[in-house]
């Protein structure tokens, strides 16, 4: 394995006890079992992003919403590369969303995390579409209308081949990037990040469970649709459960692997 | 003598596959053709056609006045008798294309082996193509002039097969583009040769997502193209910006038709120059060439992929549907120069970064990075000496000059041809723009030609040289220039 050394000088400017730090450190336990010098990160913009800085890792750091097809052009450039994406919700859900849904259709190999803190934290806090109703910051004083969508229905629905989610602790982001490393195709790994400042941590990590240790048989797509259901993003109640693990598996052809031919 | 012939009508009744017949034809036959098709955004029915001009000299562009009309249906002898010459000739029917084919095989005393090769070459059908070109060709009594029978090494091809070659011959390694007329038929051109030359052509989900894929695969050392019209380009800006900042090759092939937004759609204009020079945020080096031929298409292509490569900018190749759609006869050797790739891996940044790729705010960092991209505008103005940035046609110590760029070039050279004191100057490079040619219009007549209604390209002129052109020939229907109206359109301004 490669001994690069993963640190870069520049030092953090997420909020102190950002959960974002549990991703990075995740990320970067990943990344001692790995030969770094073929990984490449590509970020978006926005808190989540700033991870970029963190890691001395090849890459782009790309604009907001564009991460996923960036990736998809490092796997077409060169397929035998790593290639890991990481957006906020806004990045992945609003700006970025038609690419997301077609990431999920060419099943190009790539891992994408998005840090879920059902907000735009670095723009200060506004509304994303993993809002829930009721939500309000000086942008929306009268209150979210609308219900947040559920980008794990989502990818299911759009045929994607891996789709997981973590919560933002260090372990688990390992833990799921390993999984995620032996499934060839596009994975897609939901982190739920809350965040301190603009949305308030109000219980999710209390909530949560794992799906794998309650017995979830990963290839039943229709038991992967009714787990992604329990949680609907509309903020935590008594009976609140948020179901963690990797939802749905299956591979399929790969993009990079059928050009040329 | 030019002979101009209308090929007329609704689309799917084949005036393409007939025009083309009759073009290479007379191409390999010797003579030099000059095709352009005016075609409606439909799939079948409508009214279609297609003018050929040949001659035995140079030409590159169509006359208004028709010798022979091709009416495949009522409505082009309708829509078009009116354009016949007094002396011309119609040929109409209930017929296939193909027995038109062989009327005008012997019309124009082109010998039925030629006729049969081209039929060949179709695959398709060939008995039953035969047996009516044949029916044609006997039944046609008249013959109307004698074309010339040597084998040249002309050859014929339009504005985008000569940027695919470019690109080709530059080593693309990902084609990536988005549909859009008139760059879609460059995704056809290239698609057919993706295995064979090693390098892929990828569709996606729309311009923005092609673009910066195109960054993601440039960042790994591939060669990359894109290709779009304005209304694509517009949502290509963004990545376009990226390349910029992250000092990425990128070569985006920018094919005009009328604007603003789906403006019309199968039609020409040179609307876009601004665009070209302007488009995205922020300051960053750029190269946009214009592209008057397909042999300029192929070069330019290739001296985009060069600079790009080179200098790590973005590089525009500017073309118009008049230019990717329109067959010309290629009679030079066609230039093109090795292109050595030279993006590795790293990290690449669309905020300003340190020495280690990580974003920054430090105002020292900020500007040195912007220093760095400037210098590049300088290094690159010093390399483009080495290349034709513009071209002189015509008498050399003309008083009165004739300037446009792009696919204006084709009709400006043909309404010349015969003008005593009048050059043509061409320009290529838009950027980095060729100042010096501010000695050729001093104290000059100058006259622009140009497809667009408000003459971006004085515009430009007066930016860079401090000359304020005061005539100006536009066009803005949609349609190129005809080698006889702007013959007297210039003899009008020259009075
Ligand atoms: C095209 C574009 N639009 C808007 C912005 C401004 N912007 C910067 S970060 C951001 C929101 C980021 O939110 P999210 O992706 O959820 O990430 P977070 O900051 O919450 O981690 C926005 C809208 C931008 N940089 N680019």
């Amino acid at each position: 394995m490669s001994p690069q050394n993963l640190n870069t000088n520049c030092p953090p400017t997420w909020c102190p006890g950002c959960w974002n730090f549990q991703i990075l450190a995740g990320f970067k336990k990943f990344l001692e079992t790995q030969d770094a010098k073929n990984c490449a990160m590509v970020t978006g913009i926005g808190c989540a992003a700033k991870i970029f800085d963190y890691v001395n890792l090849n890459g782009l750091n790309s604009l907001h919403g564009r991460v996923l097809p960036v990736c998809l052009g490092l796997k077409v450039g060169n397929p035998k590369l790593n290639v890991f994406g990481f957006s906020g919700d806004g990045d992945a859900y609003a700006e970025g969303m038609e690419h997301l849904i077609h990431a999920a259709r060419y099943n190009s190999n790539i891992k994408y995390l998005v840090h879920n803190n059902q907000v735009f934290a670095l723009t200060v806090g506004q509304p994303t579409p993993t809002t829930e109703t009721g939500f309000s910051d000086k942008t929306t004083p009268l209150g979210v209308k609308l219900p947040p969508i559920n980008p794990l229905k989502i990818m299911l629905a759009a045929g994607c081949g891996f789709v997981a989610r973590v919560f933002a602790d260090v372990k688990q982001v390992d833990a799921v990037l390993k999984e995620a490393m032996s499934h060839k195709g596009f994975c897609f790994i939901e982190v739920i990040q809350p965040c301190l400042i603009f949305h308030p941590d109000t219980g999710y990590k209390e909530k949560t469970y794992n799906i794998q240790e309650s017995g979830h048989d990963k290839t039943n797509f229709t038991e992967a649709m009714r787990l992604a259901e329990q949680f609907d993003y509309s903020g935590i109640k008594s009976d609140t459960r948020i179901p963690l693990g990797i939802f749905y598996q299956k591979e399929k052809p790969v993009f990079e692997e059928q050009l040329k031919r | 003598m030019r002979w101009n012939v209308l090929f007329g009508g609704p689309a799917g009744t084949g005036p393409n596959v007939l025009t083309n017949i009759l073009g290479q034809a007379l191409v390999e036959h010797g003579n030099h053709v000059f095709y352009s098709r005016d075609y409606q955004s439909l799939i079948r029915g409508g009214h279609n056609f297609n003018v050929l001009t040949f001659s035995n000299e140079p030409v590159w562009s169509n006359d208004s006045e028709y010798d022979v009309i091709v009416a495949l249906d009522d409505n082009t002898e309708k829509l078009h008798r009116k354009n016949l010459k007094k002396s011309g000739i119609i040929l109409k029917g209930e017929h296939t294309n193909m027995y038109f084919a062989g009327r005008l095989f012997k019309l124009f005393c082109l010998d039925f082996k030629l006729l049969e090769a081209q039929l060949k070459k179709l695959e398709k059908r060939f008995d039953e193509n035969l047996r009516e070109a044949k029916k044609g060709y006997d039944e046609e009594k008249k013959s109307v002039c004698q074309v010339k029978g040597q084998k040249p090494d002309h050859y014929f091809i339009n504005g985008n097969q000569g940027i695919s070659r470019g690109a080709i011959k530059s080593g693309i390694g990902v084609y990536y583009a988005y549909p859009m007329t008139p760059a879609t038929p460059i995704l056809n051109e290239l698609a057919a040769e993706q295995v064979k030359n090693n390098f892929s052509v990828i569709e996606l989900e729309n311009e923005i997502a092609v673009v910066m894929a195109g960054i993601g695969s440039s960042a790994t050392g591939k060669k990359v193209m894109i290709g779009t019209s304005g209304g694509g380009y517009d949502l290509m800006t963004e990545g376009i910006s990226m390349a910029g900042i992250t000092e990425l090759p990128i070569v985006a092939y920018l094919s005009q038709r009328p604007g603003p937004a789906t403006g019309v759609a199968t039609y020409t204009a040179q609307g876009d120059l601004r665009l070209a020079l302007n488009s995205s945020h922020g300051e960053f080096p750029r190269i946009v060439l214009a592209a008057g031929d397909p042999k300029e298409a192929e070069e330019l292509t290739n001296q985009c992929f060069y600079f790009s490569q080179k200098f790590k900018v973005p590089a525009i190749i500017l073309g118009d549907k008049h230019l990717a759609e329109s067959f010309y006869t290629i009679h030079e050797k066609v230039e093109v120069i090795p292109v050595p790739s030279t993006v590795r891996l790293g990290r690449f940044n669309s905020y300003e970064k340190d020495s280690q790729g990580c974003a920054t705010e430090n105002p020292e960092i900020i500007k040195k990075n912007i220093e760095a991209r400037l210098k590049k505008t300088k290094e690159i103005e010093k390399e483009s000496k080495k290349f034709q940035k513009y071209k002189v046609y015509g008498d050399k110590n003309a008083k009165k000059v004739i300037i446009g760029w792009g696919s204006t070039k084709g009709a400006v050279l043909d309404a010349i041809k015969e003008m005593k004191n009048v050059k043509f100057l061409q320009i290529l490079y838009m950027e980095p723009f060729p100042i010096e040619i501010k000695k050729e219009l001093d104290k000059k007549k100058v006259i622009l030609v140009e497809n667009n209604s408000t003459a971006q390209l004085a515009g430009l002129i007066a930016e860079k040289t401090g000359i304020f052109v005061e005539n100006k020939i536009l066009r803005y229907d949609g349609r190129p220039f005809l080698a006889d109206e702007l013959k007297k359109e210039i003899e009008k301004e020259l009075k």
